[in-house]
């Protein structure tokens, strides 16, 4: 059997994706001209399908600071953390990413998706055993996947369901650890992480939180979900990314567990890629004082946020009642989905489409992001063309 | 409980799920033939396993196509609870 037969549904789907008059995964951005806007085939986009939460990519500082360490260390490591890849930067980003979550240890990863392969493999082994909600992120459950653990799914945010599991599990129950996101990335909506809390200290379990999307929203300080729900003490391992709100690329965990410093040790994702290059260190660290020192950049975001969502309510699509940045909307059927991404991007409106099986119910979703970076009038705009698709 | 009784108890559960007069036995495949898409199979398997008062790993669910098939790992992990 040839290596490129198990390719043929990857091609059926690439041929069909190709007769689309525009192919939704294959948008090719000519030019970025800011946080929320963008040339796609010629014409200019209101960019409503990022993670740039907090509109940081095109900030001054944070340009700046990448273009400072550019010049004074160059434009890579070209090694591993474990070799010659550890620059004073790195440590400093470290300490700093520990302080702003106020826990005791933080570890720096080259992206979110490393850092959580990077976490799971080491924490767990083929004798412990993982609960992950059903609609986790790949990258968690290809981390449990990779550890050989045991691995219970529980359905989505469903505190009982994961206790219920638990106390099946009995003696395994005690050392199980916990993986959970903050705010999910695809509806928008929010893990009830103080009954999680709850359910681990029962059960003497560990609990992860992936805030990754959480980051620089929610908490007094930004630190995400788990500050909101005031159980920030609480959570074992926080990981997360600095792709999204921090507008950078790189992962992190940060942990009041002693035992992170030796995870350096013990995770290949870690020791055998290069570190993130010094710019992109510069970036994320001038980003977290932003988050930091800015809090009216989560107020602008929320506000944008609550003015797409009682938009889009009003219109009468089906969005889940909690309002955050993002907002998923549910089509039954796949081709009306279709046309709706279609018509949006023929009117200037760029969204994500995500199709069966990547959406988290099985059916075809919009999903649609604000940021700290879209004007009041670049929201209109975005409804409005909701409204000409429906009504017009 | 004999394969058999599993299998029965299974596909009341699968009736109550998928609104549909379908005939299913124990060489129904749970994608496909029972038409759970791969949501509903996640609330069918917690179904399970909440009925049955057991958790299945994923390991153990990856050797999972049929009915049949899911019957005899609840088999497994009951014996394993009793021995
Ligand atoms: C919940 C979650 N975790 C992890 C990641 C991976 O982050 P990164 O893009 O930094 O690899 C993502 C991003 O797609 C995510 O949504």
């Amino acid at each position: 059997m040839s290596l490129f037969e198990k390719f043929s549904q990857a091609r059926a789907l690439e041929q069909a994706l190709m007769e689309m008059p525009i192919n939704p995964t294959g948008t090719i951005i000519s030019e970025v001209v800011s946080a929320s806007e963008a040339i796609i085939g010629g014409q200019l986009k209101i960019m409503a399908g990022t993670n740039n939460y907090l509109g940081l990519t095109f900030d001054a500082d944070c340009v700046a600071a990448g273009q400072q360490a550019l010049l004074e260390a160059g434009t890579g490591t070209t090694g591993s953390r474990m070799a010659n890849g550890t620059y004073q930067q790195h440590l400093d980003l470290e300490i700093e990413i520990a302080e702003f979550f106020d826990l005791s240890h933080g570890m720096v990863f080259s992206t979110g998706y490393s850092a959580n392969i990077g976490m799971l493999t080491a924490l767990l082994n083929t004798e412990d055993s993982v609960l992950i909600d059903s609609e986790g992120h790949a990258s968690l459950f290809d981390g449990c996947r990779m550890s050989g653990a045991k691995i219970y799914r529980f359905k989505h945010n469903d505190p009982e369901g994961l206790r219920k599991r638990l106390s099946r599990l009995g003696e395994a129950g005690k050392d199980a650890l916990i993986v959970v996101e903050g705010l999910y990335s695809v509806r928008g909506d929010c893990a009830p992480l103080k009954e999680y809390v709850d359910v681990k200290n029962e059960f003497g379990s560990y609990l992860m939180v992936d805030e990754a999307h959480s980051l620089g929203l929610y908490g007094e300080n930004g630190r995400g979900l788990a500050e909101d729900q005031g159980v920030s003490d609480e959570v074992d391992f926080v990981v997360g990314t600095f792709s999204k709100s921090l507008g950078s690329i790189g992962g992190f965990c940060v942990s009041n567990h002693p035992e992170l410093s030796l995870i350096r040790y013990a995770s290949r994702p870690y020791i055998f890629t290069a570190s993130p290059s010094p710019s992109v260190i510069a970036t994320t660290r001038q980003a977290l004082k932003k988050i930091k020192n800015c809090p009216e950049l989560r107020q602008i975001v929320w506000s944008n946020a609550q003015l797409l969502h009682s938009g889009l309510s009003k219109l009468g699509f089906q969005i889940g009642a909690d309002v955050s940045p993002v907002i998923g909307i549910p089509f039954e059927d796949r081709e009306v989905a279709l046309t709706y991404w279609q018509d949006l991007f023929n009117k200037g409106v760029y969204t994500n489409l995500i199709l069966p099986p990547a959406a988290p119910d099985g059916g075809s979703l919009i999903r649609c992001s604000v940021t700290a970076a879209h004007s009041k009038e670049q929201i209109r705009v975005i409804l409005d063309a909701f409204d000409a698709i429906k009504n017009g | 409980m004999t394969h058999a009784k599993i299998v029965t108890r299974l596909i009341e559960l699968l009736e109550s799920l998928v609104a549909s007069v379908e005939n299913f036995d124990q060489e129904t495949a749970l994608v496909g033939d029972a038409g759970l898409e791969s949501i509903q199979v996640i609330e069918y398997l917690c179904e399970v396993e909440d009925d049955f008062d057991i958790v299945i790993d994923e390991e153990a669910l990856s050797y999972v196509n049929t009915v049949g098939d899911l019957a005899e790992t609840i088999l497994k992990i009951n014996l394993g609870k009793s021995s």
